[in-house]
């Protein structure tokens, strides 16, 4: 595993960690921000085809671990995201914080709604498909509020592991 | 096909990491849920982690909170009695363990009322990670006796469940999931129904009310209790938008929830009380989201 990898799954870590901590310290009810679809995203247009996926893959078992479902849920959703918005990569821009701000509120909708139609078909011993959009928004709004800062944070940590040599090619 | 492989290699790689989960989710979808050992160590890493951000935020709010209760009175007291308020820190610290106190008289008052069943008292210290998971986690777990399955309850009411358990910590499946379904009685008329949760952070779905029972908005609804269910008697919440229909069986309602689940820090778990499997809360499914 390279650092830079490493400091990605740590990266995912604090980001789960912040999931479960700012809601509850704050009192949030409806609008969490999902971090971990935001490095996921920021890994669907960023990294390498193998190494972001694997990654993706690490931060939705990260997401899985502490929600409680049933296993592997977010885990496929994570590399499902991963794969969709990197085929849709060239048609996505997220060179300022509005634009991967609106990118993550997309993603945070069709990621949320796939999560329950998904769980409806596979367990249909569950109350059934339960899509409410009240809660699917404030959860996209806070999404797309923390996206930003998620990128921005990604992108430093690239910026300072870029080896010396393409350092100052990009100079 | 080997240089095939080679060639294909990253959609193959893509493809063995998307069907990978998939084909584990499907098939662990309907059984109950339990942490290996892998996850149990990252659980172990990162629950202590949230269980210090959480007490030190906690720690720095109830210190502001007590200087500013308390700011009023100090300068009082600097005006009447200028040797006594020499240690404004320790104010602050003694102001937030009588409220720390008075919360867990409050606990265990209620569970001397509950006897014989035993509760253990747990503080919460996070919420599910998904922004659509109903969970709370309590830093309570196995070694102190918690099992899956056991109901949790605040004062207020009825909490939920515990969905999984590790050593030290356990994840609560809240009443407000939509696998949640738990018995109930309207403390007026006595009719019984069930309270299911849809997902939504405010409301629970009334069902199986029959038009007969003339239940109106307010009634109060308590957990009807029987083996393998919540104790009896504890409330759950208040029936709200009841829609009278003057055909079919059922009267359609909401239940608005006793309690506040986002202002929680302490809850208590009903020990040697575990439902049969596939009781209150599908055990299979529990956590669906939204």
């Amino acid at each position: 595993m390279t650092p830079r990898n490493g400091l990605v799954l740590l990266v995912c870590v604090a980001a789960s960690i912040l999931e479960s901590t700012v809601p509850f310290l704050f009192h949030l009810k409806a609008a969490r921000a999902d971090l971990l679809l935001s490095v996921v995203l920021y890994l669907a247009l960023n990294d390498e085809v193998v190494q972001g996926a694997a990654l993706s893959l690490a931060a939705g078992y990260l997401s899985d671990l502490t929600s409680a479902t049933p296993p592997c849920l977010y885990t496929f959703l994570a590399v499902l995201t991963f794969v969709v918005i990197r085929l849709a990569g060239s048609a996505i821009k997220t060179d300022g914080g509005p634009q991967s701000a609106a990118v993550a509120f997309a993603a945070s909708l069709i990621h949320s709604s796939l999560a329950a139609v998904l769980f409806y078909f596979v367990a249909p011993g569950s109350e059934g498909l339960v899509l409410q959009f009240v809660p699917l928004f404030w959860s996209a709004l806070g999404t797309a509020i923390a996206a930003p800062a998620v990128f921005s944070v990604l992108r430093r940590l690239d910026k300072a592991l870029v080896p010396v040599s393409d350092a100052t090619l990009v100079r | 096909m080997r240089s095939l492989l080679r060639r294909y290699r990253e959609p193959v790689f893509v493809a063995f990491l998307l069907a990978l989960p998939f084909a584990i989710f499907a098939a662990k979808a309907r059984k109950p849920m339990s942490h290996n050992l892998f996850d149990r160590a990252v659980l172990a890493l990162t629950a202590p982690v949230e269980k210090a951000i959480v007490m030190a935020v906690n720690g720095v709010q109830d210190a502001w909170h007590g200087y500013v209760a308390l700011r009023g009175v100090r300068e009082e007291n600097l005006r009447l009695r200028r040797d006594v308020l020499h240690d404004h820190n320790e104010a602050s610290a003694l102001f937030e363990v009588k409220a720390e106190n008075e919360r867990l008289k409050r606990l265990l008052e209620y569970a001397d009322r509950q006897s014989p069943t035993r509760y253990l008292v747990a503080e919460v210290i996070a919420v599910g990670a998904s922004p659509h998971s109903h969970v709370l986690r309590i830093a309570r777990g196995t070694a102190d006796g918690v099992a899956q399955g056991a109901p949790v309850v605040a004062p207020e009411g009825v909490v939920g469940q515990v969905a999984v358990a590790t050593a030290h910590y356990a994840d609560v499946q809240l009443i407000l999931s939509p696998t949640s379904a738990v018995p109930a009685v309207s403390q007026r008329t006595r009719g019984r129904s069930t309270v299911k949760g849809v997902g939504d952070f405010t409301r629970c779905k009334l069902e199986y009310a029959l038009r007969t029972d003339d239940l109106q908005d307010g009634d109060l609804l308590l957990t009807a209790g029987g083996p393998g269910f919540f104790p009896k008697g504890l409330p759950i919440g208040r029936v709200v938008n009841v829609a009278k229909r003057p055909t079919g069986m059922f009267t359609a309602a909401d239940v608005v929830p006793a309690v506040s689940f986002s202002r929680l820090d302490e809850v208590m778990v009903v020990l040697g009380h575990l439902p049969p499997p596939s009781s209150v809360v599908n055990a299979s499914t529990i956590g669906a989201p939204q």
